[in-house]
């Protein structure tokens, strides 16, 4: 195949609608086998951009302004690799955890199909509208998933969940309507000279709304809201795509939209505001995680702290010194990476606990490291990436980013980077410190599937080697 | 405190407002004109009606998410009507409806004559949709409307689950949607979703009638798989 883009929409597509096709709980060999494929074509088309640069699909033959593009760029190559990636491990995960909890999976395997289409359609999409397109189908499919998790607790996550995002999405669609209204058109290709160009206030005003809508997305403090229960509540392989994957694709527009089509409308001020949002969120979580008494919770609070980094970018790379800002730029990119490794072995780890022990209370934790080895250790390599020491990739991400804040000499951001890696390893030791302890009586482990332990293993091991290969990584962000 | 949060509410929702009034007063009129170019190009999208133009041949992709975006709904609504097990189990048949009241006699009477006539013109808005205002969705919500009017009516059962026949329905039109897209990305040289030349009308009548079959069940499920629900609650509390 010669573009592998497409494909990588319309493989999910028609695995996901097959699933549906037969029925409840069905499925799950359709999804494993067509990850497999979308994991080669999103290779593929790695190796196209990092060989031959950019590339863009005209669909329907017309190309834009009267028809929509698809664009391919280093970061859409290396955020659909990683999608991929990330989502294998899981699915495989998941027909493991479904077997032995039967109850929470009703259409998982349909609704993971679309998400999977929505995230990669999202990542190549270059048209505004088509995007707020995505972001609806993205949106729906996770709250789907939340609601089909189970009880009433799930039910009223996924409702405010709903809620949030119809918010975010309008936001976004009332920016896309001024920008359409301005410029007539909605292909970011055919917008960005225009931008540069002449921006009126209408523009301003649809810059911000988006912003607000995809933050809501993002879950950044203050919006983070409705994430712990979302994500803390629904069955394990659920939480570990929403939060490695989902909230990095609103993540990533904000960024793709900053660095280009937006580019002349940002200010020094806007950037610092995002930042310091991303300090409150890394404290607040930190924090909120340490508190916690229930093990998912405390995982889903690390996404609102870990997704503070990632907005610790903006300030380094607006109006900055170009060094520094590519450093903190790829060590933004590199922290995207790193944590939604860690998170979805993470998340999955916990599953596997949860399964075993039937129970989610930390200080019920005792004995996990002598009946469960394997998933501790998955659990603590994943925390170790979490907390940036090395060899981890998050430890790459975190010193590419103190190297962007020293070169554009805002140490203030590299205290904040410091501080929320030693908070990091507080909630994590928190976690390891009870599974050391010995098994309390009434405690009773039922076995589990090697499926569950070694796939997560899988997961939290990419994430440590991820630092080893930060090269490749890098080299694919890079090409233009 | 809840007061204090619905004045900041109302006050933000008036400053937002007030700045998108006054953003839209001095709008510049834009230099790209899309409407010239639809209608430049409206010989070769295999339709008259540039609405019909743009939503399935320029813009056809995003037709293609937009519909799984209505279909993703309804398997969020199936998760939750599904979710009392009883009636997925092999033998479960829905308790027979009782007989009428009378006031419901003559509303049955309407529905028998309307339907059919209802179902006639979501075809005739299907087939005028290539040149005048109409097209799948128009057709579909029709079709949604016999089923709703058919289940007011007590004539037509409230749907508690979608067995195999329901949802091979209700994804047929969507699946032959994609399929058709598959096939044009897999042509030499070809695009995704870039109609063969000479064929994009035919591919668009077809296209528009799986979607108005697969629609019409899945818009018709919004409210049916929600009716269950409210007659399931009455009988706890009676």
């Amino acid at each position: 195949m010669r573009d592998p883009a497409p494909w990588l929409i319309l493989f999910p597509l028609i695995w996901a609608s097959l699933a549906f096709l037969r029925g409840q709980g069905r499925g799950g060999r359709l999804a494993v086998a067509g990850l497999t494929i979308q994991l080669v074509l999103a290779a593929l088309l790695a190796e196209q951009i990092a060989s031959d640069g950019a590339r863009s699909y005209t669909v329907g033959g017309w190309g834009a302004p009267l028809g929509i593009d698809l664009y391919a760029d280093g970061l859409a190559g290396v955020l659909l690799l990683l999608t991929q990636i990330v989502a294998l491990p899981l699915v495989v995960y998941a027909r493991a955890y479904f077997a032995i909890h039967p109850d929470g999976i009703s259409y998982f395997w349909p609704l993971t199909g679309y998400l999977l289409a929505a995230m990669n359609a999202l990542f190549l999409s270059a048209d505004i509208f088509n995007i707020y397109v995505t972001l609806e189908l993205l949106g729906l499919t996770a709250v789907g998933l939340v609601a089909a998790g189970g009880g009433a607790g799930p039910v009223g996550a996924a409702l405010r969940y709903l809620l949030v995002t119809l918010l975010g999405s309008g936001a976004f669609l009332l920016g896309v309507a001024l920008v359409y209204g301005t410029y007539g058109s909605m292909s970011l290709q055919v917008l960005t000279p225009l931008i540069n160009a002449d921006a009126p206030a209408a523009v301003f005003i649809a810059a911000g709304l988006m912003l607000v809508g995809l933050l809501l997305k993002t879950a950044l403090f203050p919006f983070h809201f409705w994430l712990p229960p979302a994500h803390g509540g629904a069955p394990a392989p659920v939480s570990a795509l929403l939060s490695a994957l989902v909230v990095k694709a609103s993540f990533y527009l904000i960024l793709r939209l900053w660095l280009h089509a937006f580019a002349p409308l940002v200010t020094t001020v806007a950037a610092q505001l995002l930042g310091f949002l991303g300090m409150a969120a890394i404290l607040w979580g930190s924090v909120m995680a340490i508190r916690q008494t229930r093990l998912k919770m405390l995982i889903a609070y690390s996404t609102v702290a870990q997704v503070g980094y990632l907005f610790l970018l903006f300030p380094l790379i607006t109006d900055t010194n170009p060094a520094a800002a590519a450093s903190a730029l790829q060590g933004g990119v590199m922290q995207l990476v790193a944590h939604a490794l860690a998170k979805a072995a993470m998340f999955a780890a916990a599953g596997t606990i949860i399964l075993s022990i039937g129970r989610d209370d930390i200080t019920r934790l005792g004995g996990v490291s002598t009946r469960l080895p394997l998933t501790l250790f998955t659990f603590a390599l994943a925390g170790l990436t979490l907390a940036g020491l090395p060899p981890s990739g998050g430890f790459i991400a975190k010193w590419l980013l103190i190297t962007g804040a020293s070169g554009s000499d805002q140490w203030g951001w590299v205290v904040v980077m410091i501080s929320g890696g030693l908070l990091s390893a507080a909630y994590v030791c928190r976690v390891l410190r009870q599974a050391f302890l010995s098994i309390e009586a009434g405690t009773k482990f039922s076995p589990v599937s090697r499926v569950l332990e070694w796939s997560a293993f899988l997961l939290a091991s990419m994430s440590l080697l991820l630092g080893l290969r930060s090269t490749e990584v890098l080299g694919l962000l890079e090409s233009e | 405190m809840k007061g204090v949060l619905d004045l900041l509410v109302i006050v933000l929702c008036l400053v937002l407002g007030a700045a998108l009034w006054w953003a839209m007063l001095d709008l510049p009129s834009s230099r790209i004109h899309l409407a010239e170019q639809v209608a430049a190009k409206l010989d070769a999208s295999g339709v008259t009606h540039p609405v019909t133009a743009v939503l399935l041949n320029f813009r056809g992709y995003d037709t293609l998410i937009e519909v799984m975006v209505l279909f993703v709904a309804l398997i969020g609504m199936l998760t939750q009507a599904e979710k009392g097990s009883q009636w997925l189990s092999a033998g479960y048949r829905p308790p027979p409806l009782p007989a009428p009241p009378f006031h419901l006699e003559v509303l049955q009477w309407l529905a028998r004559v309307l339907v059919p006539l209802m179902i006639l013109t979501a075809g005739y808005l299907l087939w005028a949709g290539a040149h005048r205002a109409g097209g799948a969705f128009q057709a579909a919500a029709l079709l949604a409307g016999a089923g709703v009017l058919l289940n007011l009516a007590g004539l037509l059962p409230a749907w508690t689950t979608f067995r195999a026949g329901m949802r091979a329905g209700s994804i047929t039109g969507l699946l032959f949607f994609v399929l058709a897209a598959a096939a044009t990305a897999a042509a030499p040289h070809g695009h995704l979703l870039q109609y063969p030349a000479g064929w994009a009308g035919m591919l668009i009548l077809l296209i528009e009638t799986g979607l108005t079959l697969s629609l019409g069940l899945i818009l018709a499920g919004f409210f049916l798989l929600l009716s269950a629900e409210a007659s399931d609650g009455s009988d706890t509390e009676e």
